[in-house]
């Protein structure tokens, strides 16, 4: 048992050591790192031309403090940014492997094909983590740099101090990354089922822009609460006067069921596939 | 083929097995919030109706989903942004909702990125827009706050509850029970689970088939007697309540001391608007404070549920053009229902300057149908009749009858 152990934690960390040493990956967490640096220097060069207060209303908030930008950063990169850079690693695991011809390989190591698709996961879920990780560190770093950190107005107008507003933003932050689980677990489903990982990097982006699309018919309003997107925007709970943790709970919820569902559905595939490749 | 045996005969009976479990648990979710049937003492429809207007108000708080179909233009909520109460014209939007069960409430209707909340202490009334982050302070002139302070615990109670913006099950469902003496029928229908709690249901229809108000259900709380569900169902459409206002969580614990609180946000721009309170006791102000005395006095037709209010000498270019004097004459309680009113309110440019947001003469041709009268706003609850000559007519009565009247 201890060997197995052994074995998985080796192939834990080689897996994290390959993904993370990728020139793909790094480019992609840069691209994000720049949203919060592109953003912050267009509003300080926009700012005061008049335009003050346009666009969501936090976006605006952001010169008058920068801890706004966490809030603005992840708004802009939630809807399609952050799904396209999880979409391109979690689709990959599975198929990228079966491509190179190395899955094969991989599944001569001793350990089982369970232990090695959760450690494929794992590291699909660090890296998701990791892009939320950079998004809220470069905000908090140019915000801080471009328009100083002060104590933080509530969206209830209430202003809390600045200890309680980085707390409130990580949090944002930490719901945020959670949120994206599900979406990895999907990406992770649909890269066991092909050996071309574009493919199943453009159905996961296609999962996540259907899913946005469905939630804005009203007319579907009763599977709303369902949908893989529906409550990514809730982390807006964290800037309100008293944070209502069953919105975020049942939010978390939804991404347990799509987890489930879809994990055990790639467990269930990779299981039982013939590898030839 | 498998490097193990497995404890399934196929794997995929794994994923079967927890979809059907993910399933179950989202069908059993709902019916644990509401449902029917509970063993709450039998009550006849006068002693629950007694009882709710005796209840103590109840330090509580909760989270309020508001549903309304009145069946106008779709215009008017997408254009809307962030928390405006105008969303709360169409479609749900949720509200949050604090009080200490005496004097002090706030009331935040949610955006997805925004928040209004109206944060009420005794006479004071703050409201902030996140999406404008505009602070608005509602107070009293002097004159005013002596004649609250004269004015018994019930006239206090009623004046200062018509000062709060946004809906609450209580304030819907008080305004039902203002008309069950005279005008309405009541009758106790089946125990429902609202929020959770057991609780009464009470049927208000109206003794007149002149409105368009078919019929009026209240859910009260078995315990607090706290009212927790209000449905306005319309003459119009049988098939689901115009307004729907309920609570989908009650928690009547005494909220924490902050939630009252507010302090205006240093980046917030900040006006001042001074309210006139109604004179205690009437429907209607017995007269019109003093500034607003050029304004002629309002009509009111017939009585309860088929009040028609009529005004006089309304200059619709000018309240189109946003000019805050033009239906400043509009009483603040005036017709059939609390949605009524809050349609109206939207028509009615602040006191003060500012306004809305919307192009409202786009916004008035839109709403509006020609009729040989006049411009005519039909909704499910409410009807306004705007004639060439300068007359409103407005009630919670069928849009032929305010065109038989003008």
């Amino acid at each position: 048992m201890s060997r197995a152990r052994g074995s998985f934690g080796r192939l834990l960390r080689s897996e994290l050591a390959l993904l993370f040493g990728r020139r793909r990956t790094l480019a992609l967490l840069a691209g994000l790192a720049a949203v919060p640096v592109l953003l912050s220097v267009v509003l300080f060069i926009a700012q005061g031309q008049g335009l003050d207060g346009q666009g969501p209303g936090f976006i605006g908030r952001v010169t008058g403090n920068g801890l706004f930008l966490v809030v603005a950063a992840l708004f802009m990169c939630l809807p399609f940014l952050l799904p396209l850079t999880i979409a391109i690693t979690s689709g990959d695991t599975i198929a990228g492997e079966a491509q190179t011809g190395t899955l094969r390989y991989l599944l001569t190591l001793p350990v089982a094909r369970t232990r090695l698709l959760l450690a494929k996961a794992l590291v699909a879920l660090a890296f998701a983590a990791a892009a939320v990780l950079v998004i809220t560190a470069m905000s908090l770093a140019a915000g801080g740099a471009f328009f100083g950190l002060g104590d933080l107005t509530l969206l209830s107008g209430t202003t809390v101090s600045l200890g309680d507003g980085i707390g409130r933003m990580l949090g944002v932050a930490g719901y945020v990354a959670l949120s994206l689980t599900g979406l990895v677990a999907v990406g992770m489903f649909i890269s066991t089922l092909t050996e071309v990982p574009v493919g199943a990097m453009a159905a996961t982006v296609v999962v996540s822009v259907v899913s946005t699309v469905l939630d804005s018919l009203p007319q579907l309003a009763a599977i709303h609460p369902y949908l893989l997107t529906h409550h990514w925007f809730d982390f807006a709970e964290f800037l309100r006067i008293e944070v209502d943790w069953s919105v975020l709970a049942s939010g978390l919820l939804v991404q347990v069921g799509w987890v489930a569902v879809f994990g055990s559905l790639a467990w269930a595939r990779f299981r039982s596939a013939d590898v030839t490749s | 083929m498998t490097d193990r045996r497995t404890p399934f005969r196929s794997p995929w009976l794994a994923p079967a097995a927890v979809a059907a479990a993910v399933a179950m648990g989202l069908i059993a979710q709902p019916l644990l919030a509401s449902g029917e049937g509970s063993d709450l003492p039998d009550l006849t429809a006068e002693e629950l109706v007694a009882r709710v207007l005796e209840a103590e108000p109840q330090a509580m708080s909760g989270t309020v989903v508001h549903t309304a179909r009145l069946g106008l233009p779709d215009l008017l909520f997408t254009e809307a942004s962030g928390a405006d109460p105008m969303s709360l014209l169409g479609g749900s939007s949720t509200l949050r909702l604090w009080t200490d069960g005496d004097e002090r409430a706030r009331v935040s209707l949610l955006g997805t990125m925004s928040e209004y909340s109206v944060v009420a202490d005794g006479t004071d009334v703050w409201t902030y827009s996140s999406a404008d982050d505009e602070v608005v302070r509602y107070t009293m002139s002097d004159a005013d706050r002596a004649r609250l302070e004269a004015m018994g615990e019930e006239g206090r109670a009623k004046a200062l509850a018509e000062r709060a913006e946004l809906p609450t099950p209580q304030e819907a469902a008080a305004d039902a029970l203002a008309k069950v003496e005279e005008h309405s029928s009541v009758r106790v229908d089946s125990q429902v689970t609202v929020a959770g709690r057991d609780a009464y249901q009470l049927v208000v229809t109206p003794d007149t088939d002149g409105t368009l108000v078919d019929h009026v259900v209240l859910a009260v709380d078995g315990e607090t007697m706290t009212p927790l569900r209000v449905q306005t169902w319309s003459t119009q459409d049988e098939t689901a309540p115009a307004v729907e206002v309920s609570f989908t969580d009650v928690d009547f614990s005494a909220p924490a001391e902050s939630v009252f609180e507010f302090s205006a946000p240093a980046s917030a721009t900040q006006r001042d608007v001074v309210v006139p309170i109604p004179a205690e006791g009437g429907e209607m102000p017995a007269e019109m404070p003093a500034h607003e005395g050029e304004h002629p006095e309002p009509t009111v037709h017939g009585t309860g549920w088929e009040t028609v209010i009529e005004l006089a000498g309304v200059d619709v270019a000018a309240m189109l053009a946003q000019d805050p004097t033009a239906m400043g004459g509009m009483p603040e309680d005036f017709t059939g229902s609390e949605e009524a009113e809050d349609l109206m309110e939207e028509f009615k440019p602040e006191h003060g300057a500012g306004g809305m947001d919307l192009d409202t003469g786009a916004l008035f041709e839109q709403l509006t149908a020609e009729v040989p009268e006049g411009r005519l706003l039909s909704s499910t609850l409410l009807s306004v009749l705007i004639t060439d000559d300068g007359r409103v007519l407005v009630g919670a009565v069928p849009a032929e009858t305010l065109r038989a009247m003008a």
